[in-house]
């Protein structure tokens, strides 16, 4: 039986929008090495053809830190071969992605144990203590 | 969620951790076509958010507007979405009906004066109002009565919107759309038949996160989903630059995924948010599966021409009438021809 | 209904029409309106061939006036040429003529036809600007050549800014340039532009007309 694959449809197709984000997130890294702010660019929001969010990820590459949130479904955080630049996917419970960003940063904010959270650690803690 | 607890709290209490709160933040930024710059911005409007009531009304249509809706591709971010706003009155989802889900309707309508949102997808018909009625109300009536109170109406699908299927050519029940019968309200239309499930509820974030109106296009779509045509943003543009065109669906170029402006393909003319936003999970959208945008998030789609035939063909007529044309043309050849031997006979006459 | 709505609908199928019945009714009513009986002796019997070869040789200019009127020959040529092309090869456009005539032929990728486009604006600018400054050029143009170079070359900016996206709503300026066309197909048959269909008829006449009386031009 034939499956889907057999059928030769071609995508290899360029927007022209890889090279210009590829440029916008040197830009970001110098910025970000010179002291500057961090940037973040929305994957979901950029006209790709099919094949180019592969490219992206194939420039890019994976670095050195692959880390994973749960909370509410799994988000992956990838450090790209360029230290800096990471890719954030986020997905819901049934593992959908449903956005994906590139962080030009020196750390995601998600990783950062937030102070809301700190707090609320800190009360179960001393609840834990007392009993 | 009681209404007077803010989302913020309620996600606490629901075991959500602030890491969860900004990722529901980030993807409903980005669901918002918000800049990724906006998310503290959207996290701080969301943490205070009161919940809006929203009520629903469903008029001459196929459901697809909520088949869409329910199949959207953020169950999580939407679920919290729809938790997050009260929708007191959805006449499809729920399961009551009949006069008592009419009553509360009514007492949602009271209890939340000037403040809820009114939901509309389908056309309403004018001609006979008979054609659709819930309860034995008219469309008609249900609709005015409760936009009476409401804070803005959102118009989801192309009929509410602008009349869409009901109200193509020749029209049978007179629909209309909301826009046409509700003039001192506020109205969002988000069109498309359906709309991107992600704009409808992108919508209603905006609403929860910001509590005011998204900024609109002309026709009343919201900006940030309707502001660029679907050839803009498609990826088979380059090959319409290059003039390379699918002449048939199973060609060598509709094989190399070749732009469809030949095949009827309205991209250019039609704007939503598809090429970007993209449909079934972010999977792709029509032209990216090989067939031509219909056009649908337009006024009047339905009655432009064929959905095959290009937009510079146009709709010219029928050879016949051209043919016709060259007949009357002949004819008044033939009119003037005689009318002019005529006259240079009198002269003739006149000189000798 | 939108503006193009209406450009693509009632517009277009109006100025067609109009156009048809407009270039008709000129070619019926010049064959059968009275002929003048030429009652001198025929110099020569070779009507046919006389006209046949006109439409030829007044392709190129005479030789004695060559040197004259050389760049308008030139620039002429070009002008002709390129209209056509863009006309023709642009494949929105051979669409549309697919759609009426009922097949297709290649085209020029988009933005080769732009350039085209672009040259062929170009040279009609200067040649309208030549015609409005040159002494006889001048005395020789009428309001009807005029009107004619404002909706052509109004046709041509509009469909340049449409192809280019250069103007906000694609829709919008589409409707305009589609608008200005059927302006133009309305003026043909009623303008000089006849000539686009009657070139071929009136060389036509005047080489068998000139041939009969021996003259040699
Ligand atoms: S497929 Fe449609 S939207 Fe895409 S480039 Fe071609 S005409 Fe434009
Ligand atoms: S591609 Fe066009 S027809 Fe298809 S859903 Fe999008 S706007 Fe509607």
């Amino acid at each position: 039986m034939s499956s889907l694959d057999t059928i030769p449809v071609a995508t290899e197709v360029a927007t022209g929008n890889v090279e210009p984000l590829l440029h916008e997130i040197r830009h970001a890294l110098k910025r970000l090495a010179s002291g500057g702010e961090g940037t973040t660019i929305d994957l979901t929001r950029l006209p790709l053809a099919p094949s180019e969010e592969e490219r992206i990820e194939e420039t890019l590459g994976t670095g050195e830190v692959r880390a994973q949130v749960d909370a509410l479904g799994p988000t992956l955080i990838q450090e790209t071969s360029y230290p800096g630049v990471w890719l954030i996917t986020h997905k819901n419970v049934d593992d959908v992605v449903v956005a994906r960003f590139i962080e030009v940063t020196r750390i995601p904010e998600l990783l950062r144990s937030q102070q809301a959270d700190i707090d609320a650690g800190i009360d179960r803690l001393e609840d834990e203590l007392r009993n | 969620m009681p209404k007077d607890q803010n989302l913020g709290e309620y996600l606490r209490l629901q075991g959500v951790s602030r890491r969860g709160f900004l990722k529901f933040c980030s993807a409903t930024a980005s669901l918002m076509a918000l800049p990724p710059s906006a998310v503290a911005q959207v996290a701080e409007a969301l943490a205070t958010a009161r919940r809006p009531s929203v009520i629903w009304l469903s008029f001459q249509e196929c459901t697809g507007c909520t088949e869409s809706l329910t199949r959207s591709h953020a169950p999580t971010v939407e679920s919290l979405i729809f938790d997050a706003i009260s929708l007191d009155y959805h006449h499809t989802l729920q399961a009551a009906a009949g006069h008592g889900a009419e009553a509360a309707r009514e007492a949602a309508q009271e209890e939340n004066k000037g403040e809820y949102i009114l939901v509309v997808d389908g056309s309403i018909p004018v001609g006979n109002p008979a054609y659709s009625t819930i309860a034995g109300i008219s469309n008609l009536d249900m609709l005015k009565n409760a936009a009476q109170d409401c804070f803005a109406i959102v118009a989801v699908g192309t009929c509410a919107a602008f009349g869409g299927l009901p109200n193509a050519n020749p029209n049978p029940t007179g629909a209309v759309s909301v826009s046409e019968i509700i003039k001192d309200k506020p109205i969002i239309n988000v069109s498309g038949c359906p709309p991107i499930p992600a704009v409808i509820t992108g919508v209603l974030a905006h609403f929860l996160t910001f509590g005011s109106i998204p900024e609109l296009d002309s026709l009343g779509r919201p900006a940030a989903f309707f502001g660029q045509n679907i050839h803009d943003r498609c990826y088979r543009r380059p090959f319409y630059e290059r003039g390379q065109f699918a002449a048939t669906f199973d060609d060598e170029g509709a094989r190399k995924g070749w732009c469809l402006y030949k095949l009827g393909c309205k991209g250019p003319t039609t704007y939503n948010a598809c090429a970007t936003v993209k449909w079934n999970q972010g999977t792709g959208f029509p032209i990216q599966a090989g067939h031509g945008c219909i056009g649908c998030s337009e006024p009047n789609f339905w009655d432009k021409g064929g959905f095959y035939s290009p937009i510079s063909a146009g709709m010219w007529g029928t050879r016949e009438q051209l043919l016709g044309a060259a007949a009357v043309g002949a004819a008044l050849g033939v009119g003037s021809a005689i009318a002019a031997r005529r006259r240079q006979k009198k002269a003739q006459e006149t000189v000798l | 209904m939108t503006l193009l709505d209406f450009a693509l609908g009632p517009g277009l199928k109006w100025s067609l029409l109009i156009m048809i019945a407009g270039l008709t009714w000129r070619v019926v009513g010049v064959f059968l309106g009275r002929w003048r009986r030429d009652l001198s002796r025929p110099r020569s019997e070779a009507v046919v061939q006389g006209g046949l070869r006109t439409i030829i040789t007044r392709s190129a200019p005479a030789r004695e006036l060559e040197k004259n009127i050389r760049f308008q020959h030139i620039t002429g040529y070009i002008w002709h040429i390129g209209f056509f092309a863009t006309v023709l090869l642009f494949e929105p456009h051979i669409a549309f003529f697919e759609s009426v005539l009922g097949f297709a032929w290649p085209g020029l990728p988009s933005h080769l036809a732009l350039v085209v486009a672009a040259i062929t604006l170009a040279v009609l600018v200067m040649l309208t600007l030549r015609r409005m400054i040159h002494p006889v050029m001048r005395m020789i143009t009428s309001t009807d050549d005029y009107v004619s170079l404002i909706i052509i070359i109004s046709a041509m900016v509009t469909g340049i800014m449409a192809s280019t996206h250069m103007f906000p709503r694609y829709e919008t300026i589409l409707a305009v340039h589609i608008l200005n066309v059927e302006l133009l197909f309305i003026w043909i048959p009623f303008s000089k532009l006849g000539h686009l269909f009657f070139w071929l008829l009136s060389r036509y006449r005047i080489g068998s007309y000139f041939e009969r009386k021996g003259v040699k031009a």
